[in-house]
Protein backbone atom coordinates (compact mmCIF):
# COMPACT_ATOMS: atom_id res chain seq x y z
CA UNK A 1 0.00 0.00 0.00
CA UNK A 2 1.43 3.36 -0.98
CA UNK A 3 1.72 6.36 1.33
CA UNK A 4 -0.74 8.19 -0.91
CA UNK A 5 -3.43 5.53 -0.40
CA UNK A 6 -2.98 5.58 3.38
CA UNK A 7 -3.14 9.39 3.45
CA UNK A 8 -6.28 9.31 1.30
CA UNK A 9 -7.95 6.88 3.72
CA UNK A 10 -6.89 8.92 6.73
CA UNK A 11 -8.30 12.07 5.12
CA UNK A 12 -11.62 10.34 4.46
CA UNK A 13 -12.07 9.56 8.14
CA UNK A 14 -10.68 12.77 9.65
CA UNK A 15 -13.26 15.35 10.67
CA UNK A 16 -13.40 18.27 13.05
CA UNK A 17 -16.51 16.87 14.79
CA UNK A 18 -16.48 17.04 18.58
CA UNK A 19 -18.28 14.03 20.03
CA UNK A 20 -19.22 14.12 23.72
CA UNK A 21 -20.35 11.13 25.71
CA UNK A 22 -23.74 12.73 26.29
CA UNK A 23 -24.30 13.11 22.53
CA UNK A 24 -26.82 10.34 22.05
CA UNK A 25 -27.96 10.06 18.42
CA UNK A 26 -31.69 10.70 18.20
CA UNK A 27 -32.22 9.61 14.63
CA UNK A 28 -30.68 7.27 12.05
CA UNK A 29 -27.61 8.57 10.31
CA UNK A 30 -27.86 8.67 7.32
CA UNK A 31 -31.65 9.14 6.98
CA UNK A 32 -33.59 5.92 6.23
CA UNK A 33 -34.02 6.68 2.54
CA UNK A 34 -30.24 6.63 2.13
CA UNK A 35 -29.88 3.23 3.81
CA UNK A 36 -30.57 1.13 0.73
CA UNK A 37 -26.95 0.02 0.40
CA UNK A 38 -26.90 -0.95 4.08
CA UNK A 39 -30.07 -2.98 3.64
CA UNK A 40 -28.55 -4.80 0.68
CA UNK A 41 -25.42 -5.45 2.71
CA UNK A 42 -27.53 -6.92 5.52
CA UNK A 43 -29.46 -9.12 3.11
CA UNK A 44 -26.22 -10.40 1.59
CA UNK A 45 -24.79 -11.10 5.04
CA UNK A 46 -27.91 -13.01 6.12
CA UNK A 47 -27.77 -15.06 2.93
CA UNK A 48 -24.11 -15.79 3.54
CA UNK A 49 -24.76 -16.96 7.11
CA UNK A 50 -27.52 -19.30 5.98
CA UNK A 51 -25.43 -20.65 3.10
CA UNK A 52 -22.52 -21.32 5.46
CA UNK A 53 -24.83 -23.05 7.93
CA UNK A 54 -26.23 -25.25 5.17
CA UNK A 55 -22.71 -26.17 4.13
CA UNK A 56 -21.72 -27.12 7.66
CA UNK A 57 -24.90 -28.70 8.96
CA UNK A 58 -26.39 -29.99 5.68
CA UNK A 59 -30.04 -30.94 6.04
CA UNK A 60 -29.76 -30.47 9.78
CA UNK A 61 -29.65 -26.70 9.18
CA UNK A 62 -33.45 -26.62 8.94
CA UNK A 63 -33.87 -28.22 12.36
CA UNK A 64 -31.26 -25.92 13.90
CA UNK A 65 -32.83 -22.71 12.61
CA UNK A 66 -36.39 -23.84 13.38
CA UNK A 67 -35.43 -24.64 16.95
CA UNK A 68 -33.54 -21.37 17.34
CA UNK A 69 -36.46 -19.38 15.92
CA UNK A 70 -38.96 -21.17 18.16
CA UNK A 71 -36.89 -20.50 21.24
CA UNK A 72 -36.56 -16.85 20.30
CA UNK A 73 -40.32 -16.64 19.67
CA UNK A 74 -40.99 -18.04 23.13
CA UNK A 75 -38.52 -15.64 24.73
CA UNK A 76 -39.87 -12.55 22.99
CA UNK A 77 -43.55 -13.40 23.49
CA UNK A 78 -43.09 -13.86 27.23
CA UNK A 79 -43.67 -10.13 27.53
CA UNK A 80 -46.77 -10.09 25.31
CA UNK A 81 -50.35 -10.11 26.54
CA UNK A 82 -51.63 -13.67 26.99
CA UNK A 83 -54.61 -14.45 24.76
CA UNK A 84 -56.32 -17.82 24.46
CA UNK A 85 -58.05 -17.07 21.17
CA UNK A 86 -55.70 -18.01 18.31
CA UNK A 87 -57.12 -15.49 15.86
CA UNK A 88 -56.67 -12.70 18.41
CA UNK A 89 -53.15 -13.93 19.13
CA UNK A 90 -52.30 -13.79 15.43
CA UNK A 91 -53.70 -10.26 15.28
CA UNK A 92 -51.46 -9.25 18.19
CA UNK A 93 -48.42 -10.87 16.60
CA UNK A 94 -49.14 -9.24 13.26
CA UNK A 95 -49.33 -5.86 14.99
CA UNK A 96 -45.98 -6.44 16.71
CA UNK A 97 -44.28 -7.59 13.51
CA UNK A 98 -45.69 -4.78 11.41
CA UNK A 99 -43.11 -3.30 9.11
CA UNK A 100 -41.19 -6.56 8.82
CA UNK A 101 -43.90 -9.09 8.02
CA UNK A 102 -47.55 -8.67 7.17
CA UNK A 103 -49.74 -11.67 7.84
CA UNK A 104 -53.27 -12.29 6.62
CA UNK A 105 -55.57 -14.99 7.93
CA UNK A 106 -56.85 -16.61 4.79
CA UNK A 107 -59.31 -19.25 3.63
CA UNK A 108 -60.00 -20.87 0.27
CA UNK A 109 -63.27 -19.79 -1.36
CA UNK A 110 -64.98 -23.14 -0.65
CA UNK A 111 -64.46 -22.91 3.15
CA UNK A 112 -66.89 -21.12 5.44
CA UNK A 113 -64.62 -20.60 8.42
CA UNK A 114 -61.03 -19.49 8.93
CA UNK A 115 -60.39 -22.24 11.47
CA UNK A 116 -60.57 -25.34 9.31
CA UNK A 117 -61.08 -28.86 10.60
CA UNK A 118 -60.00 -31.58 8.20
CA UNK A 119 -58.95 -35.21 8.70
CA UNK A 120 -58.86 -34.83 12.46
CA UNK A 121 -56.59 -31.76 12.50
CA UNK A 122 -57.44 -28.13 13.09
CA UNK A 123 -55.58 -25.46 11.19
CA UNK A 124 -55.58 -21.88 9.94
CA UNK A 125 -54.15 -20.76 6.63
CA UNK A 126 -51.83 -17.78 6.83
CA UNK A 127 -50.67 -15.71 3.89
CA UNK A 128 -47.37 -13.93 4.47
CA UNK A 129 -47.34 -10.85 2.27
CA UNK A 130 -44.44 -8.51 3.13
CA UNK A 131 -41.55 -10.63 4.35
CA UNK A 132 -37.93 -9.65 4.74
CA UNK A 133 -36.91 -13.32 4.61
CA UNK A 134 -38.41 -13.72 1.13
CA UNK A 135 -36.79 -10.49 0.03
CA UNK A 136 -33.42 -11.61 1.35
CA UNK A 137 -33.59 -15.01 -0.33
CA UNK A 138 -34.69 -13.61 -3.65
CA UNK A 139 -32.08 -10.85 -3.44
CA UNK A 140 -29.39 -13.52 -3.08
CA UNK A 141 -30.86 -16.03 -5.54
CA UNK A 142 -31.44 -18.62 -2.82
CA UNK A 143 -34.42 -20.99 -2.79
CA UNK A 144 -37.39 -20.25 -0.54
CA UNK A 145 -38.51 -22.67 2.17
CA UNK A 146 -34.99 -23.32 3.50
CA UNK A 147 -33.36 -22.62 6.88
CA UNK A 148 -33.97 -18.86 6.85
CA UNK A 149 -37.71 -19.42 6.26
CA UNK A 150 -37.70 -21.95 9.07
CA UNK A 151 -36.24 -19.42 11.47
CA UNK A 152 -39.28 -17.25 10.86
CA UNK A 153 -41.61 -20.28 11.14
CA UNK A 154 -40.06 -21.21 14.44
CA UNK A 155 -40.42 -17.65 15.63
CA UNK A 156 -44.13 -17.50 14.72
CA UNK A 157 -44.81 -20.93 16.26
CA UNK A 158 -42.92 -20.05 19.45
CA UNK A 159 -44.71 -16.73 19.80
CA UNK A 160 -48.17 -18.24 19.16
CA UNK A 161 -47.47 -21.04 21.65
CA UNK A 162 -46.37 -18.53 24.25
CA UNK A 163 -49.29 -16.16 23.69
CA UNK A 164 -52.01 -18.82 23.61
CA UNK A 165 -50.47 -21.47 25.86
CA UNK A 166 -51.34 -24.06 23.19
CA UNK A 167 -49.05 -26.26 21.11
CA UNK A 168 -48.81 -25.34 17.43
CA UNK A 169 -47.02 -26.38 14.26
CA UNK A 170 -46.44 -24.53 11.03
CA UNK A 171 -46.24 -26.03 7.56
CA UNK A 172 -45.19 -24.44 4.29
CA UNK A 173 -47.90 -25.02 1.74
CA UNK A 174 -46.56 -22.83 -1.04
CA UNK A 175 -43.92 -20.18 -1.61
CA UNK A 176 -44.24 -17.49 -4.23
CA UNK A 177 -42.55 -14.26 -5.31
CA UNK A 178 -45.33 -12.07 -3.89
CA UNK A 179 -46.78 -14.10 -1.01
CA UNK A 180 -46.38 -17.43 0.77
CA UNK A 181 -49.10 -19.73 2.08
CA UNK A 182 -48.55 -21.42 5.44
CA UNK A 183 -50.71 -23.67 7.56
CA UNK A 184 -50.78 -23.10 11.31
CA UNK A 185 -51.75 -26.47 12.78
CA UNK A 186 -53.25 -26.27 16.24
CA UNK A 187 -52.69 -29.19 18.58
CA UNK B 1 -51.13 -4.85 8.70
CA UNK B 2 -53.72 -7.49 9.48
CA UNK B 3 -56.69 -7.96 7.20
CA UNK B 4 -59.61 -10.33 6.95
CA UNK B 5 -60.49 -10.89 3.36
CA UNK B 6 -64.17 -11.78 3.30
CA UNK B 7 -64.60 -11.69 -0.45
CA UNK B 8 -61.68 -12.18 -2.81
CA UNK B 9 -61.18 -9.18 -5.04
CA UNK B 10 -58.52 -10.73 -7.22
CA UNK B 11 -59.39 -10.89 -10.87
CA UNK B 12 -57.30 -13.05 -13.20
CA UNK B 13 -57.10 -12.61 -16.94
CA UNK B 14 -55.38 -15.00 -19.33
CA UNK B 15 -54.32 -13.80 -22.75
CA UNK B 16 -55.70 -16.65 -24.84
CA UNK B 17 -53.55 -15.71 -27.82
CA UNK B 18 -50.38 -15.79 -25.74
CA UNK B 19 -51.12 -18.90 -23.62
CA UNK B 20 -49.40 -21.95 -25.12
CA UNK B 21 -51.25 -24.43 -22.92
CA UNK B 22 -48.12 -25.74 -21.21
CA UNK B 23 -50.11 -26.26 -17.99
CA UNK B 24 -47.33 -25.05 -15.67
CA UNK B 25 -49.71 -22.69 -13.85
CA UNK B 26 -52.18 -25.57 -13.38
CA UNK B 27 -49.48 -27.72 -11.80
CA UNK B 28 -47.94 -24.96 -9.70
CA UNK B 29 -51.02 -23.39 -8.11
CA UNK B 30 -51.66 -24.86 -4.65
CA UNK B 31 -55.29 -23.74 -4.73
CA UNK B 32 -56.13 -25.27 -8.15
CA UNK B 33 -57.15 -21.89 -9.51
CA UNK B 34 -56.43 -22.89 -13.12
CA UNK B 35 -57.68 -25.64 -15.40
CA UNK B 36 -56.65 -26.45 -18.94
CA UNK B 37 -59.55 -26.23 -21.37
CA UNK B 38 -58.93 -26.68 -25.11
CA UNK B 39 -55.21 -26.21 -24.49
CA UNK B 40 -55.71 -22.84 -22.83
CA UNK B 41 -55.38 -22.10 -19.11
CA UNK B 42 -58.64 -20.91 -17.58
CA UNK B 43 -58.85 -19.39 -14.07
CA UNK B 44 -61.82 -21.41 -12.83
CA UNK B 45 -61.37 -20.67 -9.13
CA UNK B 46 -60.06 -17.10 -9.07
CA UNK B 47 -61.77 -16.56 -5.70
CA UNK B 48 -59.29 -19.01 -4.16
CA UNK B 49 -56.26 -17.05 -5.39
CA UNK B 50 -54.11 -15.69 -2.56
CA UNK B 51 -51.92 -13.58 -4.82
CA UNK B 52 -48.58 -15.38 -4.47
CA UNK B 53 -47.93 -14.73 -8.20
CA UNK B 54 -46.00 -17.98 -8.69
CA UNK B 55 -47.96 -18.46 -11.88
CA UNK B 56 -46.63 -15.14 -13.18
CA UNK B 57 -43.11 -16.24 -12.53
CA UNK B 58 -43.56 -19.65 -14.08
CA UNK B 59 -45.58 -18.68 -17.18
CA UNK B 60 -43.22 -18.82 -20.18
CA UNK B 61 -45.64 -16.82 -22.35
CA UNK B 62 -46.33 -14.11 -19.76
CA UNK B 63 -50.00 -14.56 -20.55
CA UNK B 64 -51.37 -13.80 -17.08
CA UNK B 65 -52.68 -10.65 -15.51
CA UNK B 66 -53.84 -10.29 -11.90
CA UNK B 67 -55.90 -7.36 -10.71
CA UNK B 68 -56.49 -6.49 -7.08
CA UNK B 69 -53.37 -8.23 -5.75
CA UNK B 70 -51.62 -6.79 -2.71
CA UNK B 71 -48.07 -6.10 -3.95
CA UNK B 72 -45.53 -7.03 -1.30
CA UNK B 73 -42.62 -4.71 -0.57
CA UNK B 74 -39.68 -5.29 -2.89
CA UNK B 75 -36.16 -4.86 -1.56
CA UNK B 76 -34.28 -7.24 -3.79
CA UNK B 77 -33.82 -5.10 -6.83
CA UNK B 78 -30.15 -4.75 -7.63
CA UNK B 79 -29.45 -1.03 -7.41
CA UNK B 80 -26.44 -1.11 -9.74
CA UNK B 81 -28.23 -3.15 -12.41
CA UNK B 82 -31.19 -0.74 -12.24
CA UNK B 83 -28.85 2.24 -12.59
CA UNK B 84 -27.25 0.62 -15.62
CA UNK B 85 -30.63 -0.19 -17.15
CA UNK B 86 -31.82 3.35 -16.60
CA UNK B 87 -28.76 4.65 -18.37
CA UNK B 88 -29.30 2.30 -21.31
CA UNK B 89 -33.06 2.84 -21.56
Amino acid sequence: MTDGTIREMKDAFSTSTVYRSEDVPLRCIPPPDELEDTLHGLMKLNGLIIRSLEEIAGRGANAVTYRAGRKYGHEVAKYFRKIENVEEALKELSYILHGQYTIEIWKPADKDRYIIEENGSTFIYLVFHDCIVRQTLRRNGQPQGGPLCLTLFGYVVGAIEEITGKKAKLEIVHTGPNACLKKLILQ
Amino acid sequence: MYRYRVVSVIEIRVDENACNGCGLCVKDCPMQVYELRDSVSVPVRAASCMGCLSCHEICPAQALEHRGVYPSRRHYIDIRVCEMLNRVI
